[in-house]
């Protein structure tokens, strides 16, 4: 174990871990924006700076290890002077429309300049000239390059965590551009829609189009588990006034973050489709139209024609099936239904489809 | 899954995928296959198709179809030969294994290969890396199951793993990665003809007259059908009433006109779905449930994890909740069933159930759990779940080798029908499509069905890229678009089963695997035409 | 299916290398002249185009530091900017990743600091401050102004007399020039951008060896002013003056205290690299010029009083030099067979020539001079020469081609050790001497890395000999007595020469700047002789008696840069005859016809270009 000093509280923690995680360990918030645990830490934003006695430099604390004896400071005059003038450099290149961004109130940028005071930039960008026009040809994705601050958390995100590395890092003279694959050839590109750098992104440069129909702090999240296949991933409903507009990953055990496009994307839309089926329906034999019922109608209906199919021929005359989509909840009740109401063992599942 | 999608992800040296192509049909299990790759796990891939982790792969073993059993035989085989077996973990934790070296001297390197279409060279390398590794769990989905000897895909693979002691182990184990979400609860909560909840078996001593007891009612103590055995039994008039609780057979089932014959048989057929799919059509009444969004409870996922689904949102209309729809049946069919919420219902199945005994809402929601789920088997409420299947004992005490012969598919391509067609899953769609087409942006991504056309074959045909073709096998024929690659080899095709229209299943066999009933969607013989 | 491959010799960075190669060219010879602060530009704009382009310092942080300093450099600032660019830079010094940024950082803090006078100038009055402006590279930074391109020109013309009066206009010791001058001449020389820098010693050189220097008549002496100048030592800055004070009509007496004039060229310099017969071919041009009379053998300070040197002359020229080799404390340093590299060859100087048959000599530093006693001592017939010093050898204060020609005559250089102790036999002769492995550490205030003990045994180095050449100390005491300032024995004088509070007294050369290079103590002279005519009372102007011929179109195809060779080492070693091969004419003509004439071309006929 490894013990310092920071902002005059005693830590102690294990060796190999860094300023910044130590500094969370004792309930100290350091400021970031491109750190992205074991995913990002290539400190380029330089917002995590803080001073440490007998060091020249100001180091930065998410990727700078503890060390024995460490006396740390994360707020000096010196530290708070830097993460300013940062962030100053930062709009110089950022268009500061917040009023259109899409991610106008969960902007980590908006949120870390906010607190630092800063609302304008002394500089003049100087990448204005040089950025390329935004990409938003694809279906969910767009890239605006004038609210990229650069921090690679999408490229680090596509290529570390879904091993896809279908963002990558551009050059044009001594700038960084990225080469985000949502422009008009996307269906070309190794991208697979998953959303995971849209998520990652601290800014509104990359965003699921529909980020834009809401704003955060008009929404609750619900946490709850992807219905698609059996990987289990967590993930949050984003809700607004009753509906669903977005989904989030959430941290399972078994997705750590990541969703992939089904999850991100075709998870919500069907819910409140128009072509839901809202009331119960009969058929009419005569046109072979389904006419809509009452509840009572139809239940009765039901439990009359196979009650009736039951006593006449005896319950292995009716079976029943479940839904390998639905509820443990749900699944349980209707074998149970099959069992007792049906007096059958003709239940089963669609797992072998 | 005997072991965590983590583990298997995160701590193995070699991962053995078999039949399975994670980064379409489970995408975020693939990306971190692709991660560990990246890493340095080596990888072996058996497939008979070009999926983008064979190349990514160490080996890739491009396996002709329905050839699983001979493979693993033929590793075995080698292992066996080269004194690569794990001898103390045969000789404490297994039986049988005399009968398995038996069974498996026959199946030379040589003549696997020639039965797999493979290089015995490789098949060899493959069987060292994967034998002399640490740590390498087995991955299958549905490239072994889903044949007519699929359940002796799967025991051919235990074998593997038994013999090398790769069992019961952090980074082994024999591990399906299964289909739907809740695929693996479907099974867990009894939804098969022959167990109650938790694998009780209705043959068992004493099994139905605890459920007797449980649900205070008389029971039908015959095993039931299993659903692919119920279709004929419809037509034969066998079986008058279904009642089709948000399932799609007439799209997900092989041998469509089949089914839909089977279906139209029947006296009365219900429905409770969300969606007007093409077997809601069919049936006498629909019943509107309720989607995932829209009430309470819980998925078990592929590493038997029970996690929390959480109502969200309501719809306007009167949907009502499943379990509310299946208590008001009852109760008019005369079973007197109290209405109970998603969380009761899980502390009843929890009280019949011994794997699930320390399961319920209120512990997942704790903080204990913290959003983690909990692995079953969990016995009790002090039981923190269980990771790895396995470890020091197997379930049934002593794993038992259970050798088995390689068997050709039951449909082989012949003169008529010269290709095989192997069928599967897309990245944007999820199987019958019923929630992924809500969505506009998925279908502008993947709009259509197609069929993957080898090279060779296309130039024969005359086929280009993009063109639509005609597809025929002995029980459908359907006009589908060509995409003619080299990702399946020459005499052998593939299809996604996702879509109505030119959807697979108007051609795949309905011939059942012995065991498990399951079709064999992967192998039938099929022929593509020019359309002029 | 290839997975790796091989770099690419189409790609970038291998294309890139000419062209950085090319860049490095353009700053090595940047114009002597320049305003510092567009230099501040091109580097901060080289370091603002090496950004990775990851981190926010650097990259977004360089660029606006490059907006700031341009806005003062177009006369769009305020002294609120300077304030704004210490701010920034500040913060990327501390906060950026590699030294691509903080580097740039810390020189533009630097800059701040040491350019403050011209910022300021450049903010409140748009100009640079005081004389800045390009001049002719080679004539600016030659610390006597030597007309190089017009002498060169004569060369060109085969005029070789002419070359030699238009070097002696500022230089009388054009054969001692070109033969051991250091030519800082050459540095910045324009012909870089091309190809190379003019081998101007060569060309020299091959005038001199065309016509001895005492076979062209200097200039004719002005007519006697009467006045009487004191010139003490006869070493090159001594003689520089006096030739100059001689043709202006002055009566000189030089006060030589050896029994020849020409110090550290005759004493110091040995005969292989400087032959004496080619000096005093310098000396007898320069006694020549006027009423110079020479006082040998004079012991000033000790059988002279300087006071009445002082009171007799109208002006005196302190150029006594920095003849005293310095001593090492050490234990068993009075071991016999010890002693200065200096005194060593002082007696060679002086025909003594040592029998170092059989012996091994240690020679302990890495100057020129332990270069010189080095092969000295191989001439002398040793068994074995080893140099030993205690840093690197690319620390070493020599010559890399005298350090290259000791090589070749086999010495060898055991670096990284200092120095502990000697030892002495029964007879009290030195037996070995002990040194303590170093290790290269950090650097010191100077800018060099310095040795700090690499904690290892300590080694013991067998010799018979050991000549000790750690540096020179100046005689200055009696002269201190006298009344002239010095600081660690080293003369206080302004750059015009003169003693500050001693009116008609002027000093230079090495007893004013300690050990340094011929050419500068000539330029002391010069400056002296010039100051004490104006001290006089006089405006003196002397005669060249040659013309600058005018110049050719430049020759623009790139051509290799003839360089001077040596006699074969296995052949050179075994005698002290000069070790340099004589010019062809071609290659003389070639080198000469490379000239660019920058006196002509560009900035040389602007005014202010030419030094005059």
């Amino acid at each position: 174990m490894i013990n310092l000093k920071i902002d005059g509280i005693q830590a102690e923690v294990q060796e190999g871990t860094t300023i910044l995680e130590a500094a969370r360990s004792v309930g100290i918030r350091i400021p970031t924006l491109c750190y992205l645990k074991e995913v990002n830490e290539i400190g380029s934003c330089r917002l995590c700076v803080v001073e440490v006695e007998g060091m020249d430099k100001l180091p930065t604390s998410c990727n700078t290890l503890v060390k024995e004896g460490m006396v740390v400071q994360t707020m000096s005059e010196r530290v708070v002077e830097a993460r300013k003038m940062v962030l100053d450099l930062l709009l110089s290149n950022h268009h500061r429309g917040c009023f259109y961004c899409p991610q106008n109130g969960s902007c980590e940028l908006q949120d870390v300049c906010n607190e630092y005071g800063i609302e304008e930039t002394s500089y003049l960008g100087t990448r204005k000239k040089i950025e390329r026009p935004a990409k938003d040809s694809h279906p969910f994705l767009s890239y605006q390059p004038e609210l990229c601050i650069h921090c690679q958390r999408c490229v680090n995100t596509c290529a570390k965590m879904t091993g896809r590395h279908a963002i990558t890092l551009g050059k044009t003279g001594m700038f960084n551009i990225i080469e985000a694959p949502f422009g008009e050839d996307w269906d070309m590109t190794l991208c697979e829609s998953c959303g995971n750098c849209a998520q990652a992104c601290p800014t509104g440069a990359i965003t699921e189009k529909r980020k834009k129909k809401y704003r955060t702090w008009e929404t609750k999240k619900v946490r709850t588990t992807c219905p698609h296949c059996a990987t289990g991933c967590q993930l949050d409903l984003i809700v607004k006034d009753n509906r669903i507009v977005d989904v989030e990953g959430a941290d399972g055990p078994s997705n750590h973050g990541l969703l992939c496009v089904k999850g991100r994307s075709a998870s919500f839309d069907f819910v409140d489709s128009p072509e839901r089926i809202r009331y119960p329906l009969i058929k009419n034999k005569e046109t072979g139209e389904f006419e809509r019922a009452t509840w009572d109608e139809a239940l009765d209906l039901v439990a009359g024609k196979f009650t009736e199919i039951r006593n006449n021929y005896g319950g292995e005359a009716l079976a029943g099936f479940a839904c390998s989509r639905s509820t443990n909840e749900d699944v349980y009740m209707l074998q149970k239904m099959v069992r007792t109401a049906f007096q059958s063992n003709n239940t089963d599942n669609c797992a072998r489809v | 899954m005997t072991n965590t999608i983590y583990d298997v992800t995160h701590e193995s040296d070699v991962i053995m995928l078999v039949g399975s192509n994670p980064e379409h049909a489970h995408p975020v299990i693939g990306m971190q296959i692709r991660q560990a790759v990246e890493k340095g796990t080596r990888l072996i891939v058996a497939d008979p198709r070009e999926i983008d982790l064979a190349k990514k792969a160490d080996i890739h073993l491009k396996l002709r179809p329905g050839t699983n059993v001979a493979f693993a035989n033929g590793m075995m085989h080698i292992i066996i030969e080269e004194g690569l077996t794990d001898e103390t973990f045969i000789k404490e934790r297994t039986e049988n294994f005399e009968a398995m070296k038996e069974a498996v001297k026959e199946y030379t390197p040589e003549r696997v290969a020639e039965i797999c279409g493979i290089d015995p060279d490789l098949l060899r390398e493959a069987a060292r890396m994967y034998a002399t590794a640490d740590r390498a769990p087995i991955l299958y989905c549905l490239g072994v199951t889903e044949h007519h000897t699929g359940t002796e895909g799967v025991m051919s693979l235990s074998n593997l793993a038994m013999m090398v002691g790769k069992i019961g182990r952090p980074g082994c184990g024999v591990n399906p990665i299964r289909g739907q979400n809740n695929v693996q609860g479907a099974c867990d909560m009894g939804a098969a003809p022959n167990q109650f909840p938790g694998y009780q078996n209705i043959v068992a001593p004493g099994i139905v007259e605890k459920f007797e007891k449980a649900w205070n009612t008389k029971l039908n103590p015959n095993v039931g059908i299993k659903a692919t055995d119920c279709f004929p039994k419809m037509i034969t008039g066998e079986i008058k009433g279904l009642f089709i609780f948000g399932e799609d057979p007439v799209r997900t089932d092989p041998n469509t006109s089949h089914v839909i014959h089977a279906l139209e048989s029947l006296d009365f057929f219900v429905v409770d779905e969300l969606f007007m799919t093409e077997t809601a059509k069919l049936a006498d009444v629909i019943l509107p449930g309720r989607s995932y969004t829209e009430k309470e409870g819980t998925f078990t996922n592929t590493e038997r994890r029970v996690q929390r689904v959480r109502k969200a949102v309501e719809i306007a209309g009167e949907t009502r909740p499943d379990t509310w729809i299946f208590t008001e049946i009852m109760n008019r069919m005369g079973y007197p069933q109290p209405h109970l919420t998603p969380a009761e219902i899980m502390d009843e199945i929890s009280s019949v159930t011994p794997s699930f005994g320390g399961i319920s809402h209120a512990r997942l929601d704790s903080e204990e759990v913290a959003g983690r789920g909990l692995q079953w088997p969990c016995p009790n409420p002090e039981h923190p779940g269980t990771p790895i299947m396995h470890v020091g004992k197997f379930a049934r005490g002593l794993g038992y080798f259970r050798p088995a012969e390689y068997k050709p598919s039951m449909e082989l391509p012949d003169e008529t029908y010269p290709l095989v067609l192997m069928t599967g899953r897309i990245l944007y769609h999820y199987n019958a499509c019923a929630m992924t087409d809500k969505t506009e942006g998925i279908n502008q991504i993947a709009s259509e069905s197609f069929i993957e056309v080898n090279n060779e074959d296309a130039k024969k045909l005359g086929i280009a890229d993009g063109e639509m073709v005609a597809v025929s096998s002995r029980r459908g024929r359907i006009k589908v678009k060509a995409s003619v690659s080299g990702k399946t080899r020459e005499g052998e095709c593939w299809m996604p089963f996702h879509y109505i229209e030119g959807g697979a299943n108007w051609l795949t066999n309905d011939a059942l695997d012995g065991i498990s009933s399951t079709p064999e969607y992967k192998v039938c013989a099929v022929r593509v035409e020019k359309l002029s | 299916m290839s997975k790796i491959f091989l770099a690419d010799p189409k790609s970038c960075d291998v294309k890139i290398g000419r062209l950085l190669e090319k860049f490095e060219t353009k700053v090595k010879v940047y114009p002597p002249g320049t305003c510092p602060l567009t230099v501040q530009l091109s580097l901060l704009t080289a370091s603002k185009n090496q950004t990775c382009g990851k981190c926010v310092p650097c990259r977004d942080g360089l660029p606006q530091l490059e907006t700031l300093l341009k806005s003062i450099l177009e006369g769009d600032a305020t002294m609120e900017t300077l304030e704004h660019m210490r701010r920034l830079a500040t913060m990327i010094r501390d906060t950026a990743d590699c030294a691509i940024g903080y580097q740039s950082a810390i020189e533009v803090l630097q800059g701040l600091d040491t350019f403050r006078e011209e910022y300021e100038s450049h903010i409140k009055d748009h100009v640079c401050p005081g004389e800045m402006g390009q001049k002719v590279p080679c004539i600016n930074l030659c610390p006597a102004h030597v007309d190089i391109p017009a002498y060169i020109a004569l060369i060109g013309e085969e005029d070789y007399a002419g070359a030699i009066n238009m070097i002696r206009k500022d230089n009388p010791l054009p054969t001692a020039c070109a033969m051991i001058c250091e030519h800082p001449c050459e540095q910045r020389c324009r012909r870089n951008l091309i190809d190379d820098s003019i081998n101007i010693r060569g060309l020299k050189k091959y005038a001199v060896d065309q016509i001895a220097a005492d076979k062209v008549a200097v200039p004719k002496a002005n007519k006697s002013t009467g006045k009487k100048v004191a010139v003490i030592g006869g070493g090159p800055a001594g003689m520089t003056a006096a030739y100059f004070l001689g043709l202006m009509g002055h009566k000189v007496t030089i006060f030589e205290r050896q029994k020849a004039l020409g110090g550290m060229l005759r004493y110091g310099i040995p005969n292989y690299r400087f032959p004496k017969d080619r000096l005093d071919e310098d000396i007898r041009a320069i006694l020549s010029a006027g009423d110079i009379e020479v006082k040998y053998e004079a012991k000033i300070g000790t059988e002279i009083p300087i006071e009445e040197i002082h009171k007799e002359y109208d002006a005196m020229f302190v150029a006594i030099g920095a003849q005293a080799g310095k001593r090492l404390r050490l234990e068993g340093s009075d071991a016999g067979n010890v002693e200065s590299a200096v005194e060593m060859l002082d007696r060679i100087g002086n025909g003594n020539i040592p029998d170092y048959t059989g012996k091994n000599v240690v020679v302990i530093g890495g100057g020129n001079v332990a270069m010189d006693a080095a092969r000295s001592a191989v001439r002398c017939n040793a068994e074995d020469v080893r140099i030993v010093y205690r840093r690197r050898q690319d620390d070493m204060t020599a010559l890399d081609t005298e350090i290259e020609s000791a090589v070749m005559e086999g010495i060898e250089l055991l670096t990284l050790k200092s120095p502990k102790s000697i030892e002495k036999d029964a007879e009290g002769n030195c037996s070995a001497l002990i040194v303590q492995p170093q290790m290269i550490g950090p650097y010191d205030r100077a800018g060099r890395p310095s040795p700090v003990d690499a904690k290892k045994d300590p080694e013991r180095i067998p010799c018979e000999v050991i000549l000790i050449a750690v540096g020179q100390d100046i005689v200055s005491r009696p002269f201190e007595e006298f009344g002239m300032e010095a600081e660690r024995g080293v003369f206080k004088a302004g750059l015009d020469t003169a003693v500050e509070n001693l009116p008609g007294v002027f000093v230079g050369g090495d007893c004013a700047t300690g050990p340094a290079t011929a050419i500068r103590a000539i330029a002391a002279g010069k400056v002296a002789a010039h100051n004490i005519d104006e001290y006089l009372g006089y405006h003196h102007k002397l005669n060249c008696e040659a013309t600058v011929p005018s110049p050719k179109e430049n020759n623009r195809i790139p051509t290799g840069r003839a360089n001077i060779t040596e006699r074969p080492a296995y052949e050179r070693k075994h005698d002290f005859e000069h070790v340099e091969n004589p010019y062809t004419h071609e290659e003389a003509m070639q080198e000469a016809g490379r000239c660019l004439r920058c006196d002509h071309f560009g900035c040389g006929v602007l005014k202010g270009g030419r030094d005059e």
